[in-house]
């Protein structure tokens, strides 16, 4: 056995997250927020217009820094927590690549991207796909899922560089296709450093 | 007054739905960042971007809602944005109007206690999301367009104080 996505995102796609009586989401070791998805679109679109060619690659690499460290530190709450102990842990059978597969269902279930593994070379590289993902959503044009880049090389870093909290900036990733950019699905790889 | 939530799962394409609003969850990491990035970018007005990014998105929510719960004062439309508020995680807020605008008091908030969280005290408030989103919440409550109301934060939870207060007042 190994881990079934979708019996992973039934299990935990249901589940709902609202603000205690202080207004908090305190999960996983961090403060959870739920926003629109337009916020997070609007804004990286926004920023990415307003800068000047000679600056673009640096907000690029700014907004998925954002999304990487979010990756790192939520993904291991997220590894380490009860649910995916109950929910995951039991179909994991694959060591690492398993504990993988089972972040990628967890990122499905959330809403983030409906992505898998498509291809992996334990330590060494990773190419995901997403067939659906929300930062598609909006004009054409340039690939932009500056989200699903930082994560994965997080989660990969999880699974394959020192451990938490040492691993950080072990790996990197890119996007090869993207269904904003014409493609039938968004594909991301992730290297070494 | 009771805020009427709805979550809704998309099973064929996994995403989530807050009242009929896709929506998506992330951490305080993500929102300091966002916060830090569009600091760090002076020279584009990131954080004119960030808080103008947030009155637009938000201001959609609240609308919607109070067309689908019959929501007419001033006073019930700005609990909605309260309660919106504590349901997305963002904190504990409460808000006051008067003809020139109002105030606001945090007594949580995600993106100051996530700052200190992850960096410490910061010598200047951070909370630019909300600056946006109480200029939604008051333009939406008395049908203003949207850059009717300047915010400021006068106080900040991430600066050490024990809660955040904004100033609102029309911009003429």
């Amino acid at each position: 056995m190994t881990v079934m996505r979708d019996d992973v995102v039934k299990a935990l796609a249901g589940l709902t997250v609202q603000g205690d009586q202080d207004g908090l989401i305190d999960a996983f070791g961090v403060f959870v927020n739920q926003l629109p998805v337009a916020f997070w679109n609007t804004f990286a679109l926004r920023m990415m217009d307003a800068a000047p060619p000679e600056r673009r690659k640096q907000v690029e690499a700014a907004l998925v820094r954002c999304a990487y460290e979010c990756g790192y530190h939520t993904g291991y709450g997220i590894i380490t927590s009860e649910e995916f102990k109950k929910v995951v842990m039991p179909m994991v059978t694959e060591g690492e690549k398993d504990v993988l597969r089972g972040a990628y269902a967890v990122f499905t279930a959330w809403g983030w991207a409906k992505s898998g593994i498509a291809k992996i070379d334990p330590k060494e590289k990773m190419v995901v796909r997403a067939t659906d993902y929300y930062e598609a959503d909006g004009p054409p044009g340039d690939m932009r899922a500056f989200m699903i880049r930082g994560v994965s090389a997080a989660f990969f870093e999880l699974a394959y560089a020192d451990e938490y909290p040492e691993g950080m900036d072990t790996y990197t990733c890119e996007q090869t296709k993207g269904i904003e950019h014409g493609d039938a699905h968004g594909e991301f790889v992730v290297t070494r450093k | 007054m009771t805020l009427n939530v709805n979550f809704t799962f998309d099973e064929k394409s996994y995403r989530h739905y807050m009242n009929g609003f896709l929506s998506v969850l992330h951490c305080h990491h993500y929102l300091c960042l966002t916060t830090k990035t569009a600091m760090d970018f002076k020279e584009i007005n990131g954080l004119q971007i960030l808080q103008e990014t947030a009155e637009d998105t938000m201001r959609p929510v609240f609308e919607e809602y109070f067309k689908k719960n019959d929501v007419t004062t001033v006073k019930d439309k700005l609990l909605v944005g309260m309660r919106y508020y504590a349901v997305m995680g963002l904190g504990k807020m409460k808000a006051t109007a008067n003809e020139q605008g109002g105030e606001v008091v945090l007594a949580r908030s995600h993106v100051d206690q996530g700052w200190l969280k992850r960096w410490g005290r910061n010598s200047q408030p951070v909370n630019f999301f909300t600056r946006g989103y109480i200029a939604a919440m008051f333009a939406a409550a008395v049908g203003k367009p949207a850059r009717s109301f300047a915010v400021h934060e006068m106080e900040a939870i991430a600066t050490g104080n024990d809660y955040s207060r904004f100033k609102v007042h029309t911009n003429n």
